[in-house]
């Protein structure tokens, strides 16, 4: 039997995967994707929020389909400092964040990846490729085919299939970039962390009111702090429809020198009494694990291309966390768009070697993706530095127990409150050098 | 809650099959000899390294959920890991992911 030919493989139906399939189904290029996973998403976690307007653009107005993936837009933010018993927020709610395209929307991948491969085999059928184009379920791709020193294909289920070009999106635990050497076949736990989390489910009037959400709005808090037990790293609470996702971040490298297992740390977090408030009464109806790139770019893959191969995704460590958001998802799909262009642009010129393939990285370097996580490494390195996750938080939960406490006695001035909580946790100089260079990352 | 808890809301592939085939090979014998943090047997979300009293580590995949912390955190080479076959692996099949 003659092995089959397509213009392009991606190997991995997450986000990113299916992002370049909705490209490639759009332009009537014949492709194979093949997902290990028994659907989309089933093998997927995330914290998660989808940010930025990327979703709108592969599926128009999804706002206005009563069965999309997403849960909730987000229309209310809030990042969290806590002490043991202390939680000092900043908090930004605005109806501004309520009008399509939304800026960002809360997602369980289980459901919001198998609506997003519907939407791919909607398109797929409608065009002139529903009988060239396949989403293949339940199939793992075991290798790589190379010759001559070119990407040619994919062995999977012991099949061979060939194509003009590959697009690994295959996650995180890359094997297949591994495999052809673009990443090293160990990568350190130096840049890497393990996300934990659970889902918990709530009667939906409960979650509605406990929230302050309406019909479809949701919240997304981060956390960071005492939580993590001196752990470099932090939470994340996000409202879904019926259910909260809450979970944990923590540094690999920090836990293994610390010793701690991270799903007592994930009972700490949900144990603080604040937390504890927050969460009361939800039901555990899954726990999972993903381990993240912690945004450095170190993690990276020493080149996101080469002759016949495009690498997009978290299987690219495209991730960063400089304080304002945790933007992964967002990336994938975006790199998952820029790497099916590029298909394109290759297919126009009928070439598929480095030479041409090398655009996709220059997409990315002027896009949003690699410009910012270019522009925050400095932010995303301060971050992660132990006064950040350590004595910062302390300072600001100790600020705040001073500042609203009211007794039948005089009461300090803000500056001499200011002066004493400083002189607790930190010193003016240190403040100063971490201010400043918070500054200039951020 | 317990891990055994957490465990038990996890949907695992093919449950009922007694001689699924393994993903992720560990050579005990690095653990036990040379490696100097036993890093595994703490980070492990799932709990599928354990120490026994004799401190030796024991590794069962039954459990995995696929995160690849185990990868990462084994600085010894004492981790072999792969992604579960889809007929004849375990691993999971996430509910909500």
């Amino acid at each position: 039997m003659e092995a089959e030919r397509f213009g392009c493989i991606i190997v991995g139906g997450g986000i990113a995967g299916l992002s370049a399939a909705m490209v490639l189904a759009r332009h009537e290029v014949p492709f194979l994707l093949i997902e290990r996973g028994a659907y989309s998403g089933a093998k997927n976690v995330s914290g998660g929020v989808l940010w930025g307007t990327d979703l709108a653009r592969l599926v128009p107005e999804y706002w206005n389909d009563p069965n999309a993936g997403f849960e909730r837009f987000v229309n209310h933010r809030r990042l969290t400092f806590l002490d043991e018993q202390s939680a000092f927020s900043i908090d930004f709610k605005s109806s501004h964040y309520d009008i399509p395209p939304y800026m960002g929307v809360t997602v369980l991948r289980a459901v919001f990846d198998r609506w997003l491969a519907d939407k791919v085999q909607e398109v797929i059928d409608r065009s002139a490729c529903a009988d060239a184009s396949f989403l293949a379920f339940d199939v793992l791709v075991e290798r790589l085919l190379v010759e001559d020193g070119r990407v040619v294909g994919v062995e999977a289920g012991g099949e061979r299939f060939y194509a003009d070009c590959v697009i690994l999106a295959e996650g995180v635990n890359n094997l297949l970039t591994r495999q052809i050497g673009l990443q090293a076949e160990y990568v350190p736990a130096d840049h890497m962390a393990v996300g934990v989390k659970e889902v918990l489910r709530f009667d939906r009037r409960v979650l509605e009111d406990r929230f302050q959400l309406s019909e479809r709005s949701g919240m997304a808090n981060e956390f960071i702090g005492a939580i993590t037990d001196g752990v470099e790293g932090g939470g994340f609470l996000y409202t879904n429809r019926t259910t909260v996702s809450i979970g944990l971040v923590l540094g690999m490298a920090d836990l293994r020198r610390k010793r701690k297992k991270p799903y007592e740390l994930l009972d700490r977090f949900k144990t603080h009494p604040v937390v504890a408030d927050m969460i009361r009464g939800g039901e555990v109806v899954e726990y999972s694990a993903h381990v993240v790139s912690t945004g450095d770019m170190r993690a990276m893959p020493r080149e996101l291309y080469a002759d016949g191969v495009l690498v997009a995704g978290e299987a690219a460590n495209l991730l960063l966390n400089a304080g304002k958001a945790i933007q992964g998802m967002d990336f994938a799909m975006h790199s998952g768009i820029l790497a099916a262009e590029t298909v394109l642009e290759a297919r126009r010129i009928g070439d598929f070697s480095a030479a041409t393939l090398r655009r996709y990285r220059e997409r990315l370097e002027q896009s949003y993706v690699l410009q910012n996580m270019r522009n925050f490494q400095a932010a995303v390195r301060l971050l992660h530095e132990p006064v950040m996750y350590e004595r910062m938080p302390r300072l600001v939960c100790d600020l705040g127990r001073e500042f609203f406490r009211v007794e039948n006695r005089p009461a300090p001035k803000l500056r001499q409150i200011l002066r004493d909580v400083v002189r607790r946790h930190s010193s003016l100089p240190e403040l100063l050098k971490l201010t400043y260079r918070a500054w200039k990352a951020l | 809650m317990t891990i055994a808890e957490r465990l038990g809301k996890v949907n695992y592939r093919n449950q009922e099959r007694r001689d699924a085939r393994p993903h992720i090979l560990v050579d005990t014998n690095i653990c036990n000899t040379r490696c100097p943090h036993k890093a595994t047997t703490y980070v492990c979300p799932a709990n599928c390294y354990t120490l026994d009293e004799q401190g030796h580590v024991h590794f069962q995949f039954e459990d995995c959920i696929e995160c690849g912390t185990c990868m990462y955190a084994c600085d010894q080479g004492a981790v072999s890991w792969h992604y579960p076959d889809p007929e004849q692996g375990r691993g999971v099949n996430w509910n909500y992911g």
